[in-house]
Formats: C-alpha cells, sequence, structure tokens
C-alpha cells in the first residue's frame, strides 16, 4: 500500500508540467469534458489539460468520476430517484 | 416534475418569477439532492460514525447549498454541456467535501504534518528496500536521496507540510485547505510546485522516470 503510494507520486512526478490547470479551471471545464466523453469522443485529445489536471489531483478526480457515472445514469433514463438512493445509505 | 428541460429551457424557468421559477428551483433541488445522495451513496466509508438519518440530512444541506450556488452562478453558464451536468458538478463538489469532513473529523492534522527533520520517504519505501539487488538498492537509495534532499532543502515549510499530509498521509485536499484555513487551488500549487522541483532534480541528476519506475517495481 505505502510503495503504491510512493509509485503513484512518482508518476505525478513524472507527468508534472510546467503550467497546470488549477482546480478552479478544472471545476469551469470538467462538465464540458464529462459531455464529450458520454458523446463518444475523446476528450482527452480534445481537452488534454483537463485530463492532465484529473491525473493529479484525487479531489478534482473523484468529482469527475462521480459525475461522469451519475450523468451517464441520467443519459441512460436511469436516473435513482431519492427514495431509492436514501435506500442505499440507510 | 420536468426534468427534460432543455438549457434554454431551465435558464428562461430559473430566472424566471413565480410558479415558474419556484417549480424549476423545486426540480432543480430534487435533481441536486439525488447528485449529493449519489455520492454518499459511493462514499459510506466517509460515514462510519453516522446513522442513515444523519447521512441525508447532509444531503439536503448539501443540496440546499449547491442551489444557493448554482443560482449564484447561473450568469457563468456558458451552454458548452447540458445544464444538468454543469449543475451537478455543484452538488458533487460541495457533498465530496462534507463527506471527507465527516470521515476527517476529530483528526489532529498538525500530527500529520511534516517536521523539517526526520526521513520523510523511509516509512513510504521499506517495503521496497528488502530483496533488492544490490545495484538496484543503490539506485533507490539515490532516487530516494535525491527526493529527500529537494522536500528537505528546496520547499517551504509550508509545502513540506502539504506533502506529509497529502502524498505521505492521505490526508484529502479540502481537510488540509481547511486545516490551513486556504482555497483548494492554493494547496495544489504548492504540491504542483514541489513536483515540478524533484522532477527537476531528478532529471539534473540523470533519472529518468521509466528507470524508476522500474526501480520501484511499477510496470509503469
Amino acid at each position: 500500500m505505502k510503495s503504491n503510494r510512493f509509485e503513484r507520486w512518482l508518476h505525478n512526478i513524472h507527468n508534472t508540467q510546467d503550467e497546470e490547470l488549477s482546480c478552479s479551471e478544472c471545476f469551469d471545464l470538467v462538465s464540458h469534458f464529462v459531455e464529450v466523453e458520454l458523446s463518444g469522443t475523446d476528450p482527452v485529445v480534445k481537452m488534454p489539460e483537463v485530463k492532465q489536471h484529473l491525473d493529479q489531483c484525487p479531489a478534482c478526480r473523484a468529482e469527475y468520476e462521480t459525475l461522469r457515472d451519475f450523468q451517464r445514469l441520467e443519459n441512460e433514463g436511469k436516473l435513482p430517484s431519492v427514495d431509492d438512493l436514501q435506500d442505499l445509505i440507510h | 416534475m420536468n426534468t427534460e428541460r432543455t438549457n434554454q429551457e431551465w435558464l428562461h424557468d430559473l430566472n424566471a418569477s413565480g410558479a415558474i421559477q419556484e417549480a424549476a428551483i423545486a426540480d432543480l433541488r430534487d435533481l441536486l439532492l439525488r447528485a449529493a445522495l449519489y455520492f454518499f451513496s459511493r462514499n459510506l466509508s466517509d460515514f462510519e460514525r453516522n446513522n442513515g438519518d444523519e447521512i441525508s440530512q447532509r444531503a439536503e444541506d448539501c443540496a440546499q447549498d449547491a442551489l444557493i450556488a448554482v443560482m449564484n452562478h447561473l450568469s457563468d453558464f456558458r451552454g458548452d454541456s447540458k445544464f444538468t451536468t454543469w449543475a451537478y458538478k455543484f452538488a458533487i463538489n460541495i457533498a465530496l467535501m462534507a463527506a471527507r469532513r465527516e470521515r476527517w473529523k476529530g483528526v489532529s492534522l498538525d500530527a500529520l504534518a511534516s517536521s523539517s527533520e526526520g526521513d520523510f520517504l523511509g516509512p513510504m519505501l521499506q517495503d521496497h528496500s528488502n530483496g533488492a539487488a544490490p545495484e538496484e538498492a543503490a539506485m533507490q537509495g539515490e532516487v530516494r536521496r535525491i527526493i529527500q534532499d529537494v522536500i528537505k532543502h528546496d520547499l517551504t515549510d509550508k509545502q513540506r507540510d502539504v506533502i506529509s499530509m497529502v502524498v505521505f498521509n492521505e490526508v484529502p485536499l479540502d481537510e488540509v485547505v481547511r486545516h490551513f484555513g486556504t482555497n483548494r487551488n492554493a494547496v495544489y500549487k504548492m504540491l504542483h510546485d514541489a513536483r515540478r522541483k524533484i522532477k527537476s532534480s531528478l532529471q539534473e541528476h540523470g533519472f529518468e522516470i521509466g528507470e524508476m519506475l522500474g526501480l520501484f517495481g511499477s510496470s509503469g
């Protein structure tokens, strides 16, 4: 576990760019990024700087993954109701 | 409930008045609540000390805060995604911060900050130093020394503390933000600056990342 953490950090160090998006800039762009991804286009080609930030920032990444999965459910007409979700947390 | 509005309809209805606006706000609030509950349902380990009713109340609070945030930022919506996708991110962002807050409530982050002395990387690497060939072990030691030198000599005290919390102790970014009374951008920048310095130093010493990852057992 500890060594995995270190390896991840080495990857992060390797993928460090001189200029990176801030978390606020990523937040502004992430809904577009998700939209592109769910349309079937590779968002990395169109918005590589967002992908780079998501790979570096665990908080923004967790938000992105939730947003993507939740939006996918909506697109598929499978958005769970409040009652369904309440059942999951009780 | 009408969740089938177009982007223009959402904006029109939310900016309207009277019953039209009230209906749109009620629909939006329901969607934001679902987004918050969805995040919580995927992160129940953050709520080990809470019962279902408490989690449910947290989600209600998040939905309310997200609704206010969305209404305050309506003019920022550029239309480059569905309106709901844009709105959900506010609820998910607020839910994530609330969830991490619950998980780390009562934990002293001061204890997880670094000291300027000591072996930062030792605990992270001890698993791997065993059993390595002598040449590999020597190179591991060199990489470790370079990284440690940068951390000790080239980073500010605050950068060291942030590295220690986020990288070595996996404290969520937003808890570090809360601890220092700053914002996510500032903490991210500290981490970014530290990574840049370490990367630069490793390159100056002739280390390529593929070589390093191989040394520490990663397939890349």
